[in-house]
């Protein structure tokens, strides 16, 4: 101990002292909860009892034999496969809307944030309103003789839960895309126009490629979110109908605090934990290019 | 040539219409909801679903949130309410003075082991939130923090992402201020919140806008720790009955929906500037 501090310098220790509060905190909150969520998915333990036994890796070999699993899982491949692309083509037409305008663009810009800012459990009530059987998007749906049963039906309830998330996160990817096109410089275009180099041509040639990063961020945002939807399926439609709505992380919420069983749980969030990263890391690969 | 301008000068103002066209139009579903929430707040039940326009108002719901009891026991959504605004508030304080204090030492002091923290740092906000939730539900059940307002903020009291932010402006900040600031004989904390912080408002107003806001809309982890309706933060007492005893009464779900949404949009309002700016800025806050 003492050897320790005799190699610290004195004016070192005003960086140390700083740092100390984040660092005590990481530990206790951060590394110490890593590790033991590890070395509980090894185990059997019901929460309320004290007994715990070391079951190896039969956690994990369970919970990949679990039927909701792998349901959970293909409704998180459901759900990407509708949000992820609506989201893209959506805010990056309104952000290439936004950069083409300067009056009023900062009151567009935040007008378009709006949904942003609405919490989970107050936008998914006003959805599940809205769109219910006989809510107000039906009834007008009614008009020209169609109703949809966006949340009752298995087959798009999950579509649904998607777009809602779609909503709340538009705003947010146009402003990452027009932070991208505005780094663009205009010089590029201009000498493609010289080129004779049209619209379109320009828009694939030069956009496209150039918002590269923007593209890399906003899919990584979007993976990991897919791998963390709770709070609307939670209120709006309990996980169903006919689990179809199920996610991961419901799953977890429902092996750990429903049925108690801390150790599944955990084996559980490692492994959607591991799929998750893998995606990223994945999507990156694909996505990610060098531009400078 | 005069002809061919016109023509040109037409085409764009035509470009321009038809994008503020678009945007303006693109606008309308961003907001309906919100509008839909508030009138659906005020209708009487038969209206709620499919009339947009009422015909008639109602303080009904309103009054069941606030005033009447639920289940013999005194509201609780106005203790909701309050103790969001606290747990919101005090963990937003909490991020902004130690991630100005850790980013500050990351940014500005020179110490062994300072790229070691900085890569830890950038490691840690690759992990996702599932796995945490688990081991610091048995930690907090272990302290007996379950039900108390610690339980509730201890795992968000300081943020990687805040730290990084912190640690990225301050290293734009001249050298010669901290040293005229020692010369002067202040201490390093001083330095930190009179000096450097005072330089820094939009990144403290975007750290704080942001943190608030996630606390406000966080849902699971306060449906895991608190057990008790006085206790409980507005977004998980506004679940809990919307699932439970106000499952079948959309209108006092809109009302406890919009006093949740309200705070929020004041915050909003007041700082969009700054919201806009955070997500061009770190386009990190996921």
């Amino acid at each position: 101990m003492n050897s320790i501090l005799a190699k610290v310098k004195p004016n070192e220790l005003v960086g140390y002292g700083l740092i100390l509060p984040y660092l005590i905190y990481s530990l206790i909150i951060w590394v110490y909860p890593l590790i033991w969520g590890v070395s509980i998915a090894f185990k059997r333990w019901n929460i309320i009892s004290t007994e715990k036994t070391f079951v190896g890796l039969s956690n994990f070999v369970q919970v990949i034999h679990d039927p909701l699993f792998w349901i959970a899982f293909k409704n998180t491949l459901y759900f990407m496969v509708v949000y992820i692309p609506i989201s893209i083509f959506l805010s990056l037409s309104v952000a290439l809307l936004l950069n083409r305008i300067n009056f009023l663009r900062s009151f567009f810009a935040s007008g378009y944030l709006i949904s942003y800012v609405s919490a989970g459990v107050a936008y998914s009530i006003v959805f599940n309103l809205m769109f219910s059987g006989n809510g107000i998007i039906n009834t007008w749906l009614g008009g020209i003789g169609i109703t949809i049963p966006w949340f009752s039906s298995p087959k798009i309830a999950m579509a649904s839960i998607a777009l809602i998330v779609v909503w709340k996160f538009l705003g947010y990817y146009s402003l990452i895309f027009l932070a991208g096109l505005q780094s663009i410089p205009k010089s590029i275009y201009e000498s493609a126009e010289i080129d004779g180099a049209g619209k379109i041509i320009q828009f694939f040639r030069i956009t496209i490629p150039l918002l590269n990063p923007s593209f890399t961020i906003i899919f990584i945002f979007a993976i990991m979110l897919s791998f963390n939807v709770f709070t609307e399926p939670y209120m709006i439609t309990g996980g169903g109908p006919l689990d179809s709505t199920q996610t991961f992380v419901m799953q977890i919420y429902y092996h750990t605090f429903t049925n108690l069983h801390a150790g599944y749980g955990s084996s559980f969030a490692i492994i959607v934990a591991a799929i998750s990263f893998a995606f990223v890391f994945f999507i990156r690969k694909i996505v990610e290019k060098d531009i400078a | 040539m005069g002809r061919y301008t016109l023509n040109r000068l037409n085409f764009r103002s035509y470009g321009k219409l038809l994008t503020y066209s678009l945007l303006s139009l693109g606008l309308v579903p961003m907001v309906f909801p919100y509008i839909w929430m508030v009138l659906a707040s005020f209708k009487v039940p038969a209206e709620i679903f499919d009339r947009f326009i009422p015909t008639s108002l109602t303080l009904e719901h309103y009054r069941m949130i606030f005033l009447m009891g639920s289940t013999g026991s005194a509201n609780p959504f106005i203790r909701a309410l309050a103790n969001s605004l606290l747990v919101s508030s005090v963990t937003t304080l909490s991020v902004v003075i130690f991630g100005a204090i850790t980013g500050y030492a990351l940014a500005r002091l020179r110490f062994r082991g300072r790229s070691l923290l900085n890569n830890f740092i950038l490691f840690q906000m690759l992990f996702p939130v599932v796995l945490f939730l688990i081991p610091r539900f048995l930690l907090v059940t272990k302290l007996g923090w379950i039900n108390t307002y610690q339980g509730m903020i201890a795992p968000f009291m300081m943020s990687a992402w805040a730290i990084f932010l912190f640690r990225q402006f301050f290293r734009t900040i001249p050298q010669e201020l901290i040293d005229a600031a020692r010369i002067d004989g202040c201490s390093e904390l001083r330095i930190i919140f009179q000096v450097m912080l005072p330089l820094s408002k939009s990144v403290t107003i975007i750290v704080a806008v942001f943190t608030f806001m996630s606390m406000w809309d966080e849902f699971l982890w306060y449906l895991i720790v608190t057990k008790d309706y006085n206790l409980m933060p507005l977004s998980v007492l506004l679940g809990l009955f919307t699932k439970g005893e106000y499952s079948s009464y959309p209108g006092i779900q809109t009302a406890g929906a919009t006093l949740l949404t309200i705070p929020i949009l004041i915050i909003f309002f007041s700082f969009r500037k700054f919201f806009t700016e955070g997500i061009a800025l770190s386009g990190i806050k996921g």
